[in-house]
């Protein structure tokens, strides 16, 4: 256990506001960060959040809609993201796309509306189409915040984001090495998701200075998919003497970016993007994705894979059953749960997760 | 290319095969009469034409039975830009249309369990569990699919296809082309439609390895025009039905645009729907309705229930009610002028970007609404489709601003297009029902 105390959202968003900084709800999953921030912008993201009552998002979407976005978009017409100035819609999906195009179209939220669209394929071309689509949202910003950011103020901000995605790797690979429990680590690691970049990277700086005070002695398995929600999972691999080694997941791994090599602020903030690590929404291909699961696991030591799958999340299950064989193949076990963000964790998945973990600890011996 | 492989095209396919199926085609149109089951008391004949239909799909399928070794074969999506692959010889084979197929014969389910045994999930389009289970398991009801060389991808119609055919790829080992679609919110940026067109230029060059051949920009301008030429004749199709009765119903359209999806490029398309046309006009002539007694005229949107058409067209037919215009075979025919025989690159990337489902839940509420003032609907019926969330994001809106602002009845009817086992009949008649004494 580290004395880490993290500022809530709350405390943030009321922070900014002080400061006269404006406030962009943003769903997932890839954005730049940098953008926002060269305009003075705090981002908040919202995943979900979990345990939020859909009813009034019923009246928008259907029930096949996942708990992500059916809870985002409760949780907005509830009221919570009133205090925001700009909501920001990537094109992550289907669901996300449908959920753009409704705020467009029929909510009309008072906040101003970005929408992102992230190109699919890493071909020439999708470098050039982002940073086209970069340079509108910086118009459209500009245009809403009533001035315009220069280069290097865009590259001030690029350079401490990939200076903060350096010391987030530093901390998945001392994992091992920190006394913290997973929901603690994970803590840690989602309060990106609105923290300021200096609070956030103080943050991890004293946990990597921790790193070797203590050892797990513990069954690491990776975590793949969009979000560890409810957070209770975490406890419950912790519970039987497991941990989470390193994750694939759309709310952490996935969006720590490499360094850009173009001097153009735009361009490098696309290079970041789409050079990321392999992720369903962008359309990976199978040995990218079971290359960089396969990597995770031997870095981390992991002894295996939980595929942890928001129910109707078509990314994520289109990728499962290939790789489940691939790295069956090469001795590394996976499972896979369906979880809605927004209901407890059921007794059968504790069973299985349980059941898991055992598993992994026998074969260990 | 191997010796034998030709040989058995030629016989198999080219000299008996098609010669028998023509045969057919003569015979069945010179001795044209409804199926035993038509519900002749409420609905007109199928078109006489539709016999073609028949003739086309199965010439289709039987030549795809031979094909591999003779021609290059390419799967493609369904709003794929195909034209380059057409002008390059591939055989094109769509496995959305199989699926519809396979769901229509009522075969959709044993095989998608055949992907869910392997683990795919319950909850993924089931146009995509079809094509999957099939692959994996081989079945099909048109005897045997041809292996594909080249797979092509076009995210204008969803993401879904993305992950879909990155499961093909990694089954088949075959080139995949992804030409990926920016969403249009409002309109098309300039960087959207290049980028676009730079990912068809960049196709050229893969397809052009698969095929063994250069492109001929002569024979891709050709194929344009036809492609054009053939949405024209759809659109045409489906205008006709501003007529009152309505002289075919979008159940009839579901069944007719085979050709214009999975044909499209093919002068015997063009002369297909120009005899189809030609027919329906006939129909107008005499004041042949597609429903008999035609009360009420509404609107389908979405994909088809393919394994319960036959149960909505009697069912709706009985209650004298006809689906006039549908969001979705419009697809097909509403982008045809935006195509230029000279420029066909350039307005390819415009055109394969504009599709319905590529656009803003607001654009499609504008189609509708246009619908239903152009052709004088009394309702909609918005198929809530589980498989196709980006066709059913934005129907629940959608409906509240065709009920409170078109004052049109409105339905949202929870179904699935290929997986029957979400499908109630007793509910959708009682839903249906409630639907159309709204109406009345």
């Amino acid at each position: 256990m580290l004395n880490i105390k993290i500022p809530t959202r709350k405390e943030i968003i009321e922070k900014a506001k002080s400061e006269g900084k404006k406030i962009a709800a943003i769903y997932p999953i890839h954005y730049p960060r940098e953008l926002f921030r060269a305009f003075n912008i705090q981002p908040i993201e919202v995943w979900g959040p979990p345990k939020t009552d859909t009813k009034k998002a019923n009246a928008h979407l259907q029930s096949y809609i996942c708990s992500v976005v059916q809870s985002g978009l409760a949780f907005y017409l509830e009221g919570h993201l009133d205090v925001t100035d700009i909501i920001a819609v990537p094109h992550s999906c289907d669901s996300l796309q449908g959920l753009g195009s409704i705020f467009k179209d029929f909510i009309k939220p008072k906040q101003e509306l970005v929408t992102i669209y992230l190109p699919r394929e890493k071909n020439k071309e999708n470098v050039k189409f982002l940073s086209s689509e970069l340079k509108n949202i910086y118009k459209q910003l500009a245009e809403f915040c009533g001035f315009k950011p220069n280069d290097e103020k865009l590259m001030e901000e690029i350079k401490t984001e990939e200076e903060i995605d350096e010391l987030v790797l530093k901390l998945y690979r001392s994992r091992e090495n920190i006394p913290l429990s997973s929901r603690e680590f994970y803590t840690i690691l989602r309060s990106r998701e609105y923290l300021p970049p200096d609070k956030f990277k103080s943050i991890l700086e004293y946990a990597i200075m921790h790193a070797s005070k203590g050892k797990l002695n513990k069954t690491g398995v990776v975590i793949s998919g969009l979000l560890p929600e409810p957070m209770d999972i975490l406890d419950v691999i912790d519970e039987i003497d497991g941990f989470v080694a390193i994750d694939d997941m759309a709310c952490c791994m996935r969006r720590v970016y490499g360094k850009g090599n173009s001097n153009n602020p735009f361009k490098r903030m696309a290079e970041r993007i789409i050079n990321g690590t392999p992720d369903p929404t962008k359309g990976n291909s199978f040995d990218e994705r079971f290359v960089f699961l396969k990597s995770l696991t031997e870095i981390s030591r992991a002894r295996g894979v939980i595929f942890y799958n928001v129910k109707f999340c078509e990314p994520e299950y289109f990728y499962y059953p290939i790789l489940k064989d691939k790295l069956n193949k090469v001795g590394i076990k996976s499972l896979m749960i369906e979880t809605d963000i927004n209901e407890p964790i059921s007794q059968q998945t504790i069973t299985r997760i349980k059941a898991f973990i055992e598993m992994l600890k026998e074969n260990k011996q | 290319m191997s010796l034998k492989e030709n040989i058995t095209y030629l016989l198999s396919y080219k000299i008996a095969g098609e010669s028998l199926i023509k045969w057919n085609t003569k015979r069945a149109f010179k001795n044209f009469k409804p199926p035993k089951s038509w519900r002749t008391d409420i609905l007109a004949p199928p078109l006489k034409t539709g016999v073609f239909t028949k003739e086309i799909i199965a010439k289709h399928y039987l030549e795809g039975r031979y094909v591999n070794g003779v021609k290059p074969v390419a799967w493609v999506t369904s709003g794929a830009p195909i034209e380059i692959l057409k002008a390059l010889g591939f055989y094109i084979l769509y496995p959305e249309n199989h699926g519809a197929l396979c769901g229509a014969r009522k075969a959709a389910l044993e095989i998608s369990e055949e992907a869910e045994k392997k683990g795919y999930s319950m909850d993924i389009c089931s146009y995509a569990r079809t094509d999957i289970g099939s692959t994996l398991s081989k079945k099909t009801p048109v005897g045997k699919l041809p292996k594909p060389d080249l797979l092509l991808c076009c995210t204008n119609i969803c993401q879904t296809v993305l992950y879909w055919y990155r499961v093909l790829a990694e089954y088949y080992k075959v080139p995949l082309i992804v030409i990926d679609t920016p969403f249009v919110y409002d309109e098309a940026k300039e960087h959207d439609i290049e980028y676009v067109k730079k990912q068809l230029e960049a196709s050229i060059e893969v397809s052009e390895r698969v095929a063994k051949k250069s492109l001929s920009f002569a024979k891709l301008k050709e194929v344009v025009k036809l492609s054009k030429m053939a949405a024209e004749l759809w659109l045409e199709i489906m205008s006709t039905n501003k007529n009152r009765p309505a002289p075919i119903s979008v159940f009839d359209q579901f069944i007719h645009m085979a050709p214009i999806v999975e044909k499209r490029g093919d002068p015997e398309t063009v002369d297909f729907y120009s005899k189809m046309l030609n027919e329906i006009k006939e129909r107008i002539k005499n004041g042949v309705g597609a429903v008999k007694n035609e009360k009420k005229r509404v609107l389908w949107d979405n994909l088809p229930i393919w394994y319960k058409i036959k149960f909505l067209s009697e069912f709706l037919a009985e209650h004298g009610v006809s689906v006039v215009a549908s969001t979705y075979t419009n697809a097909w025919g509403e982008l045809a002028p935006m195509m230029e025989i000279e420029r066909p690159i350039e307005s390819m990337a415009k055109t394969y970007i504009y599709p319905i489902l590529n656009r803003g839940t607001g654009h499609k509420l504008k189609t509708m609404e246009m619908m239903v003032k152009e052709f004088n609907l009394d309702g909609a019926i918005l198929h809530s489709d589980r498989s196709c969330k980006p066709y059913s994001v934005g129907q629940m809106d959608q409906r509240i601003k065709l009920l409170n602002e078109l004052g049109v009845a409105a339905l949202l009817l929870e179904a699935d297009h290929n997986d029957p086992r979400v499908f109630s009949d007793e509910q959708a008649k009682s839903r249906l029902k409630a639907f159309v004494e709204i109406m009345e």
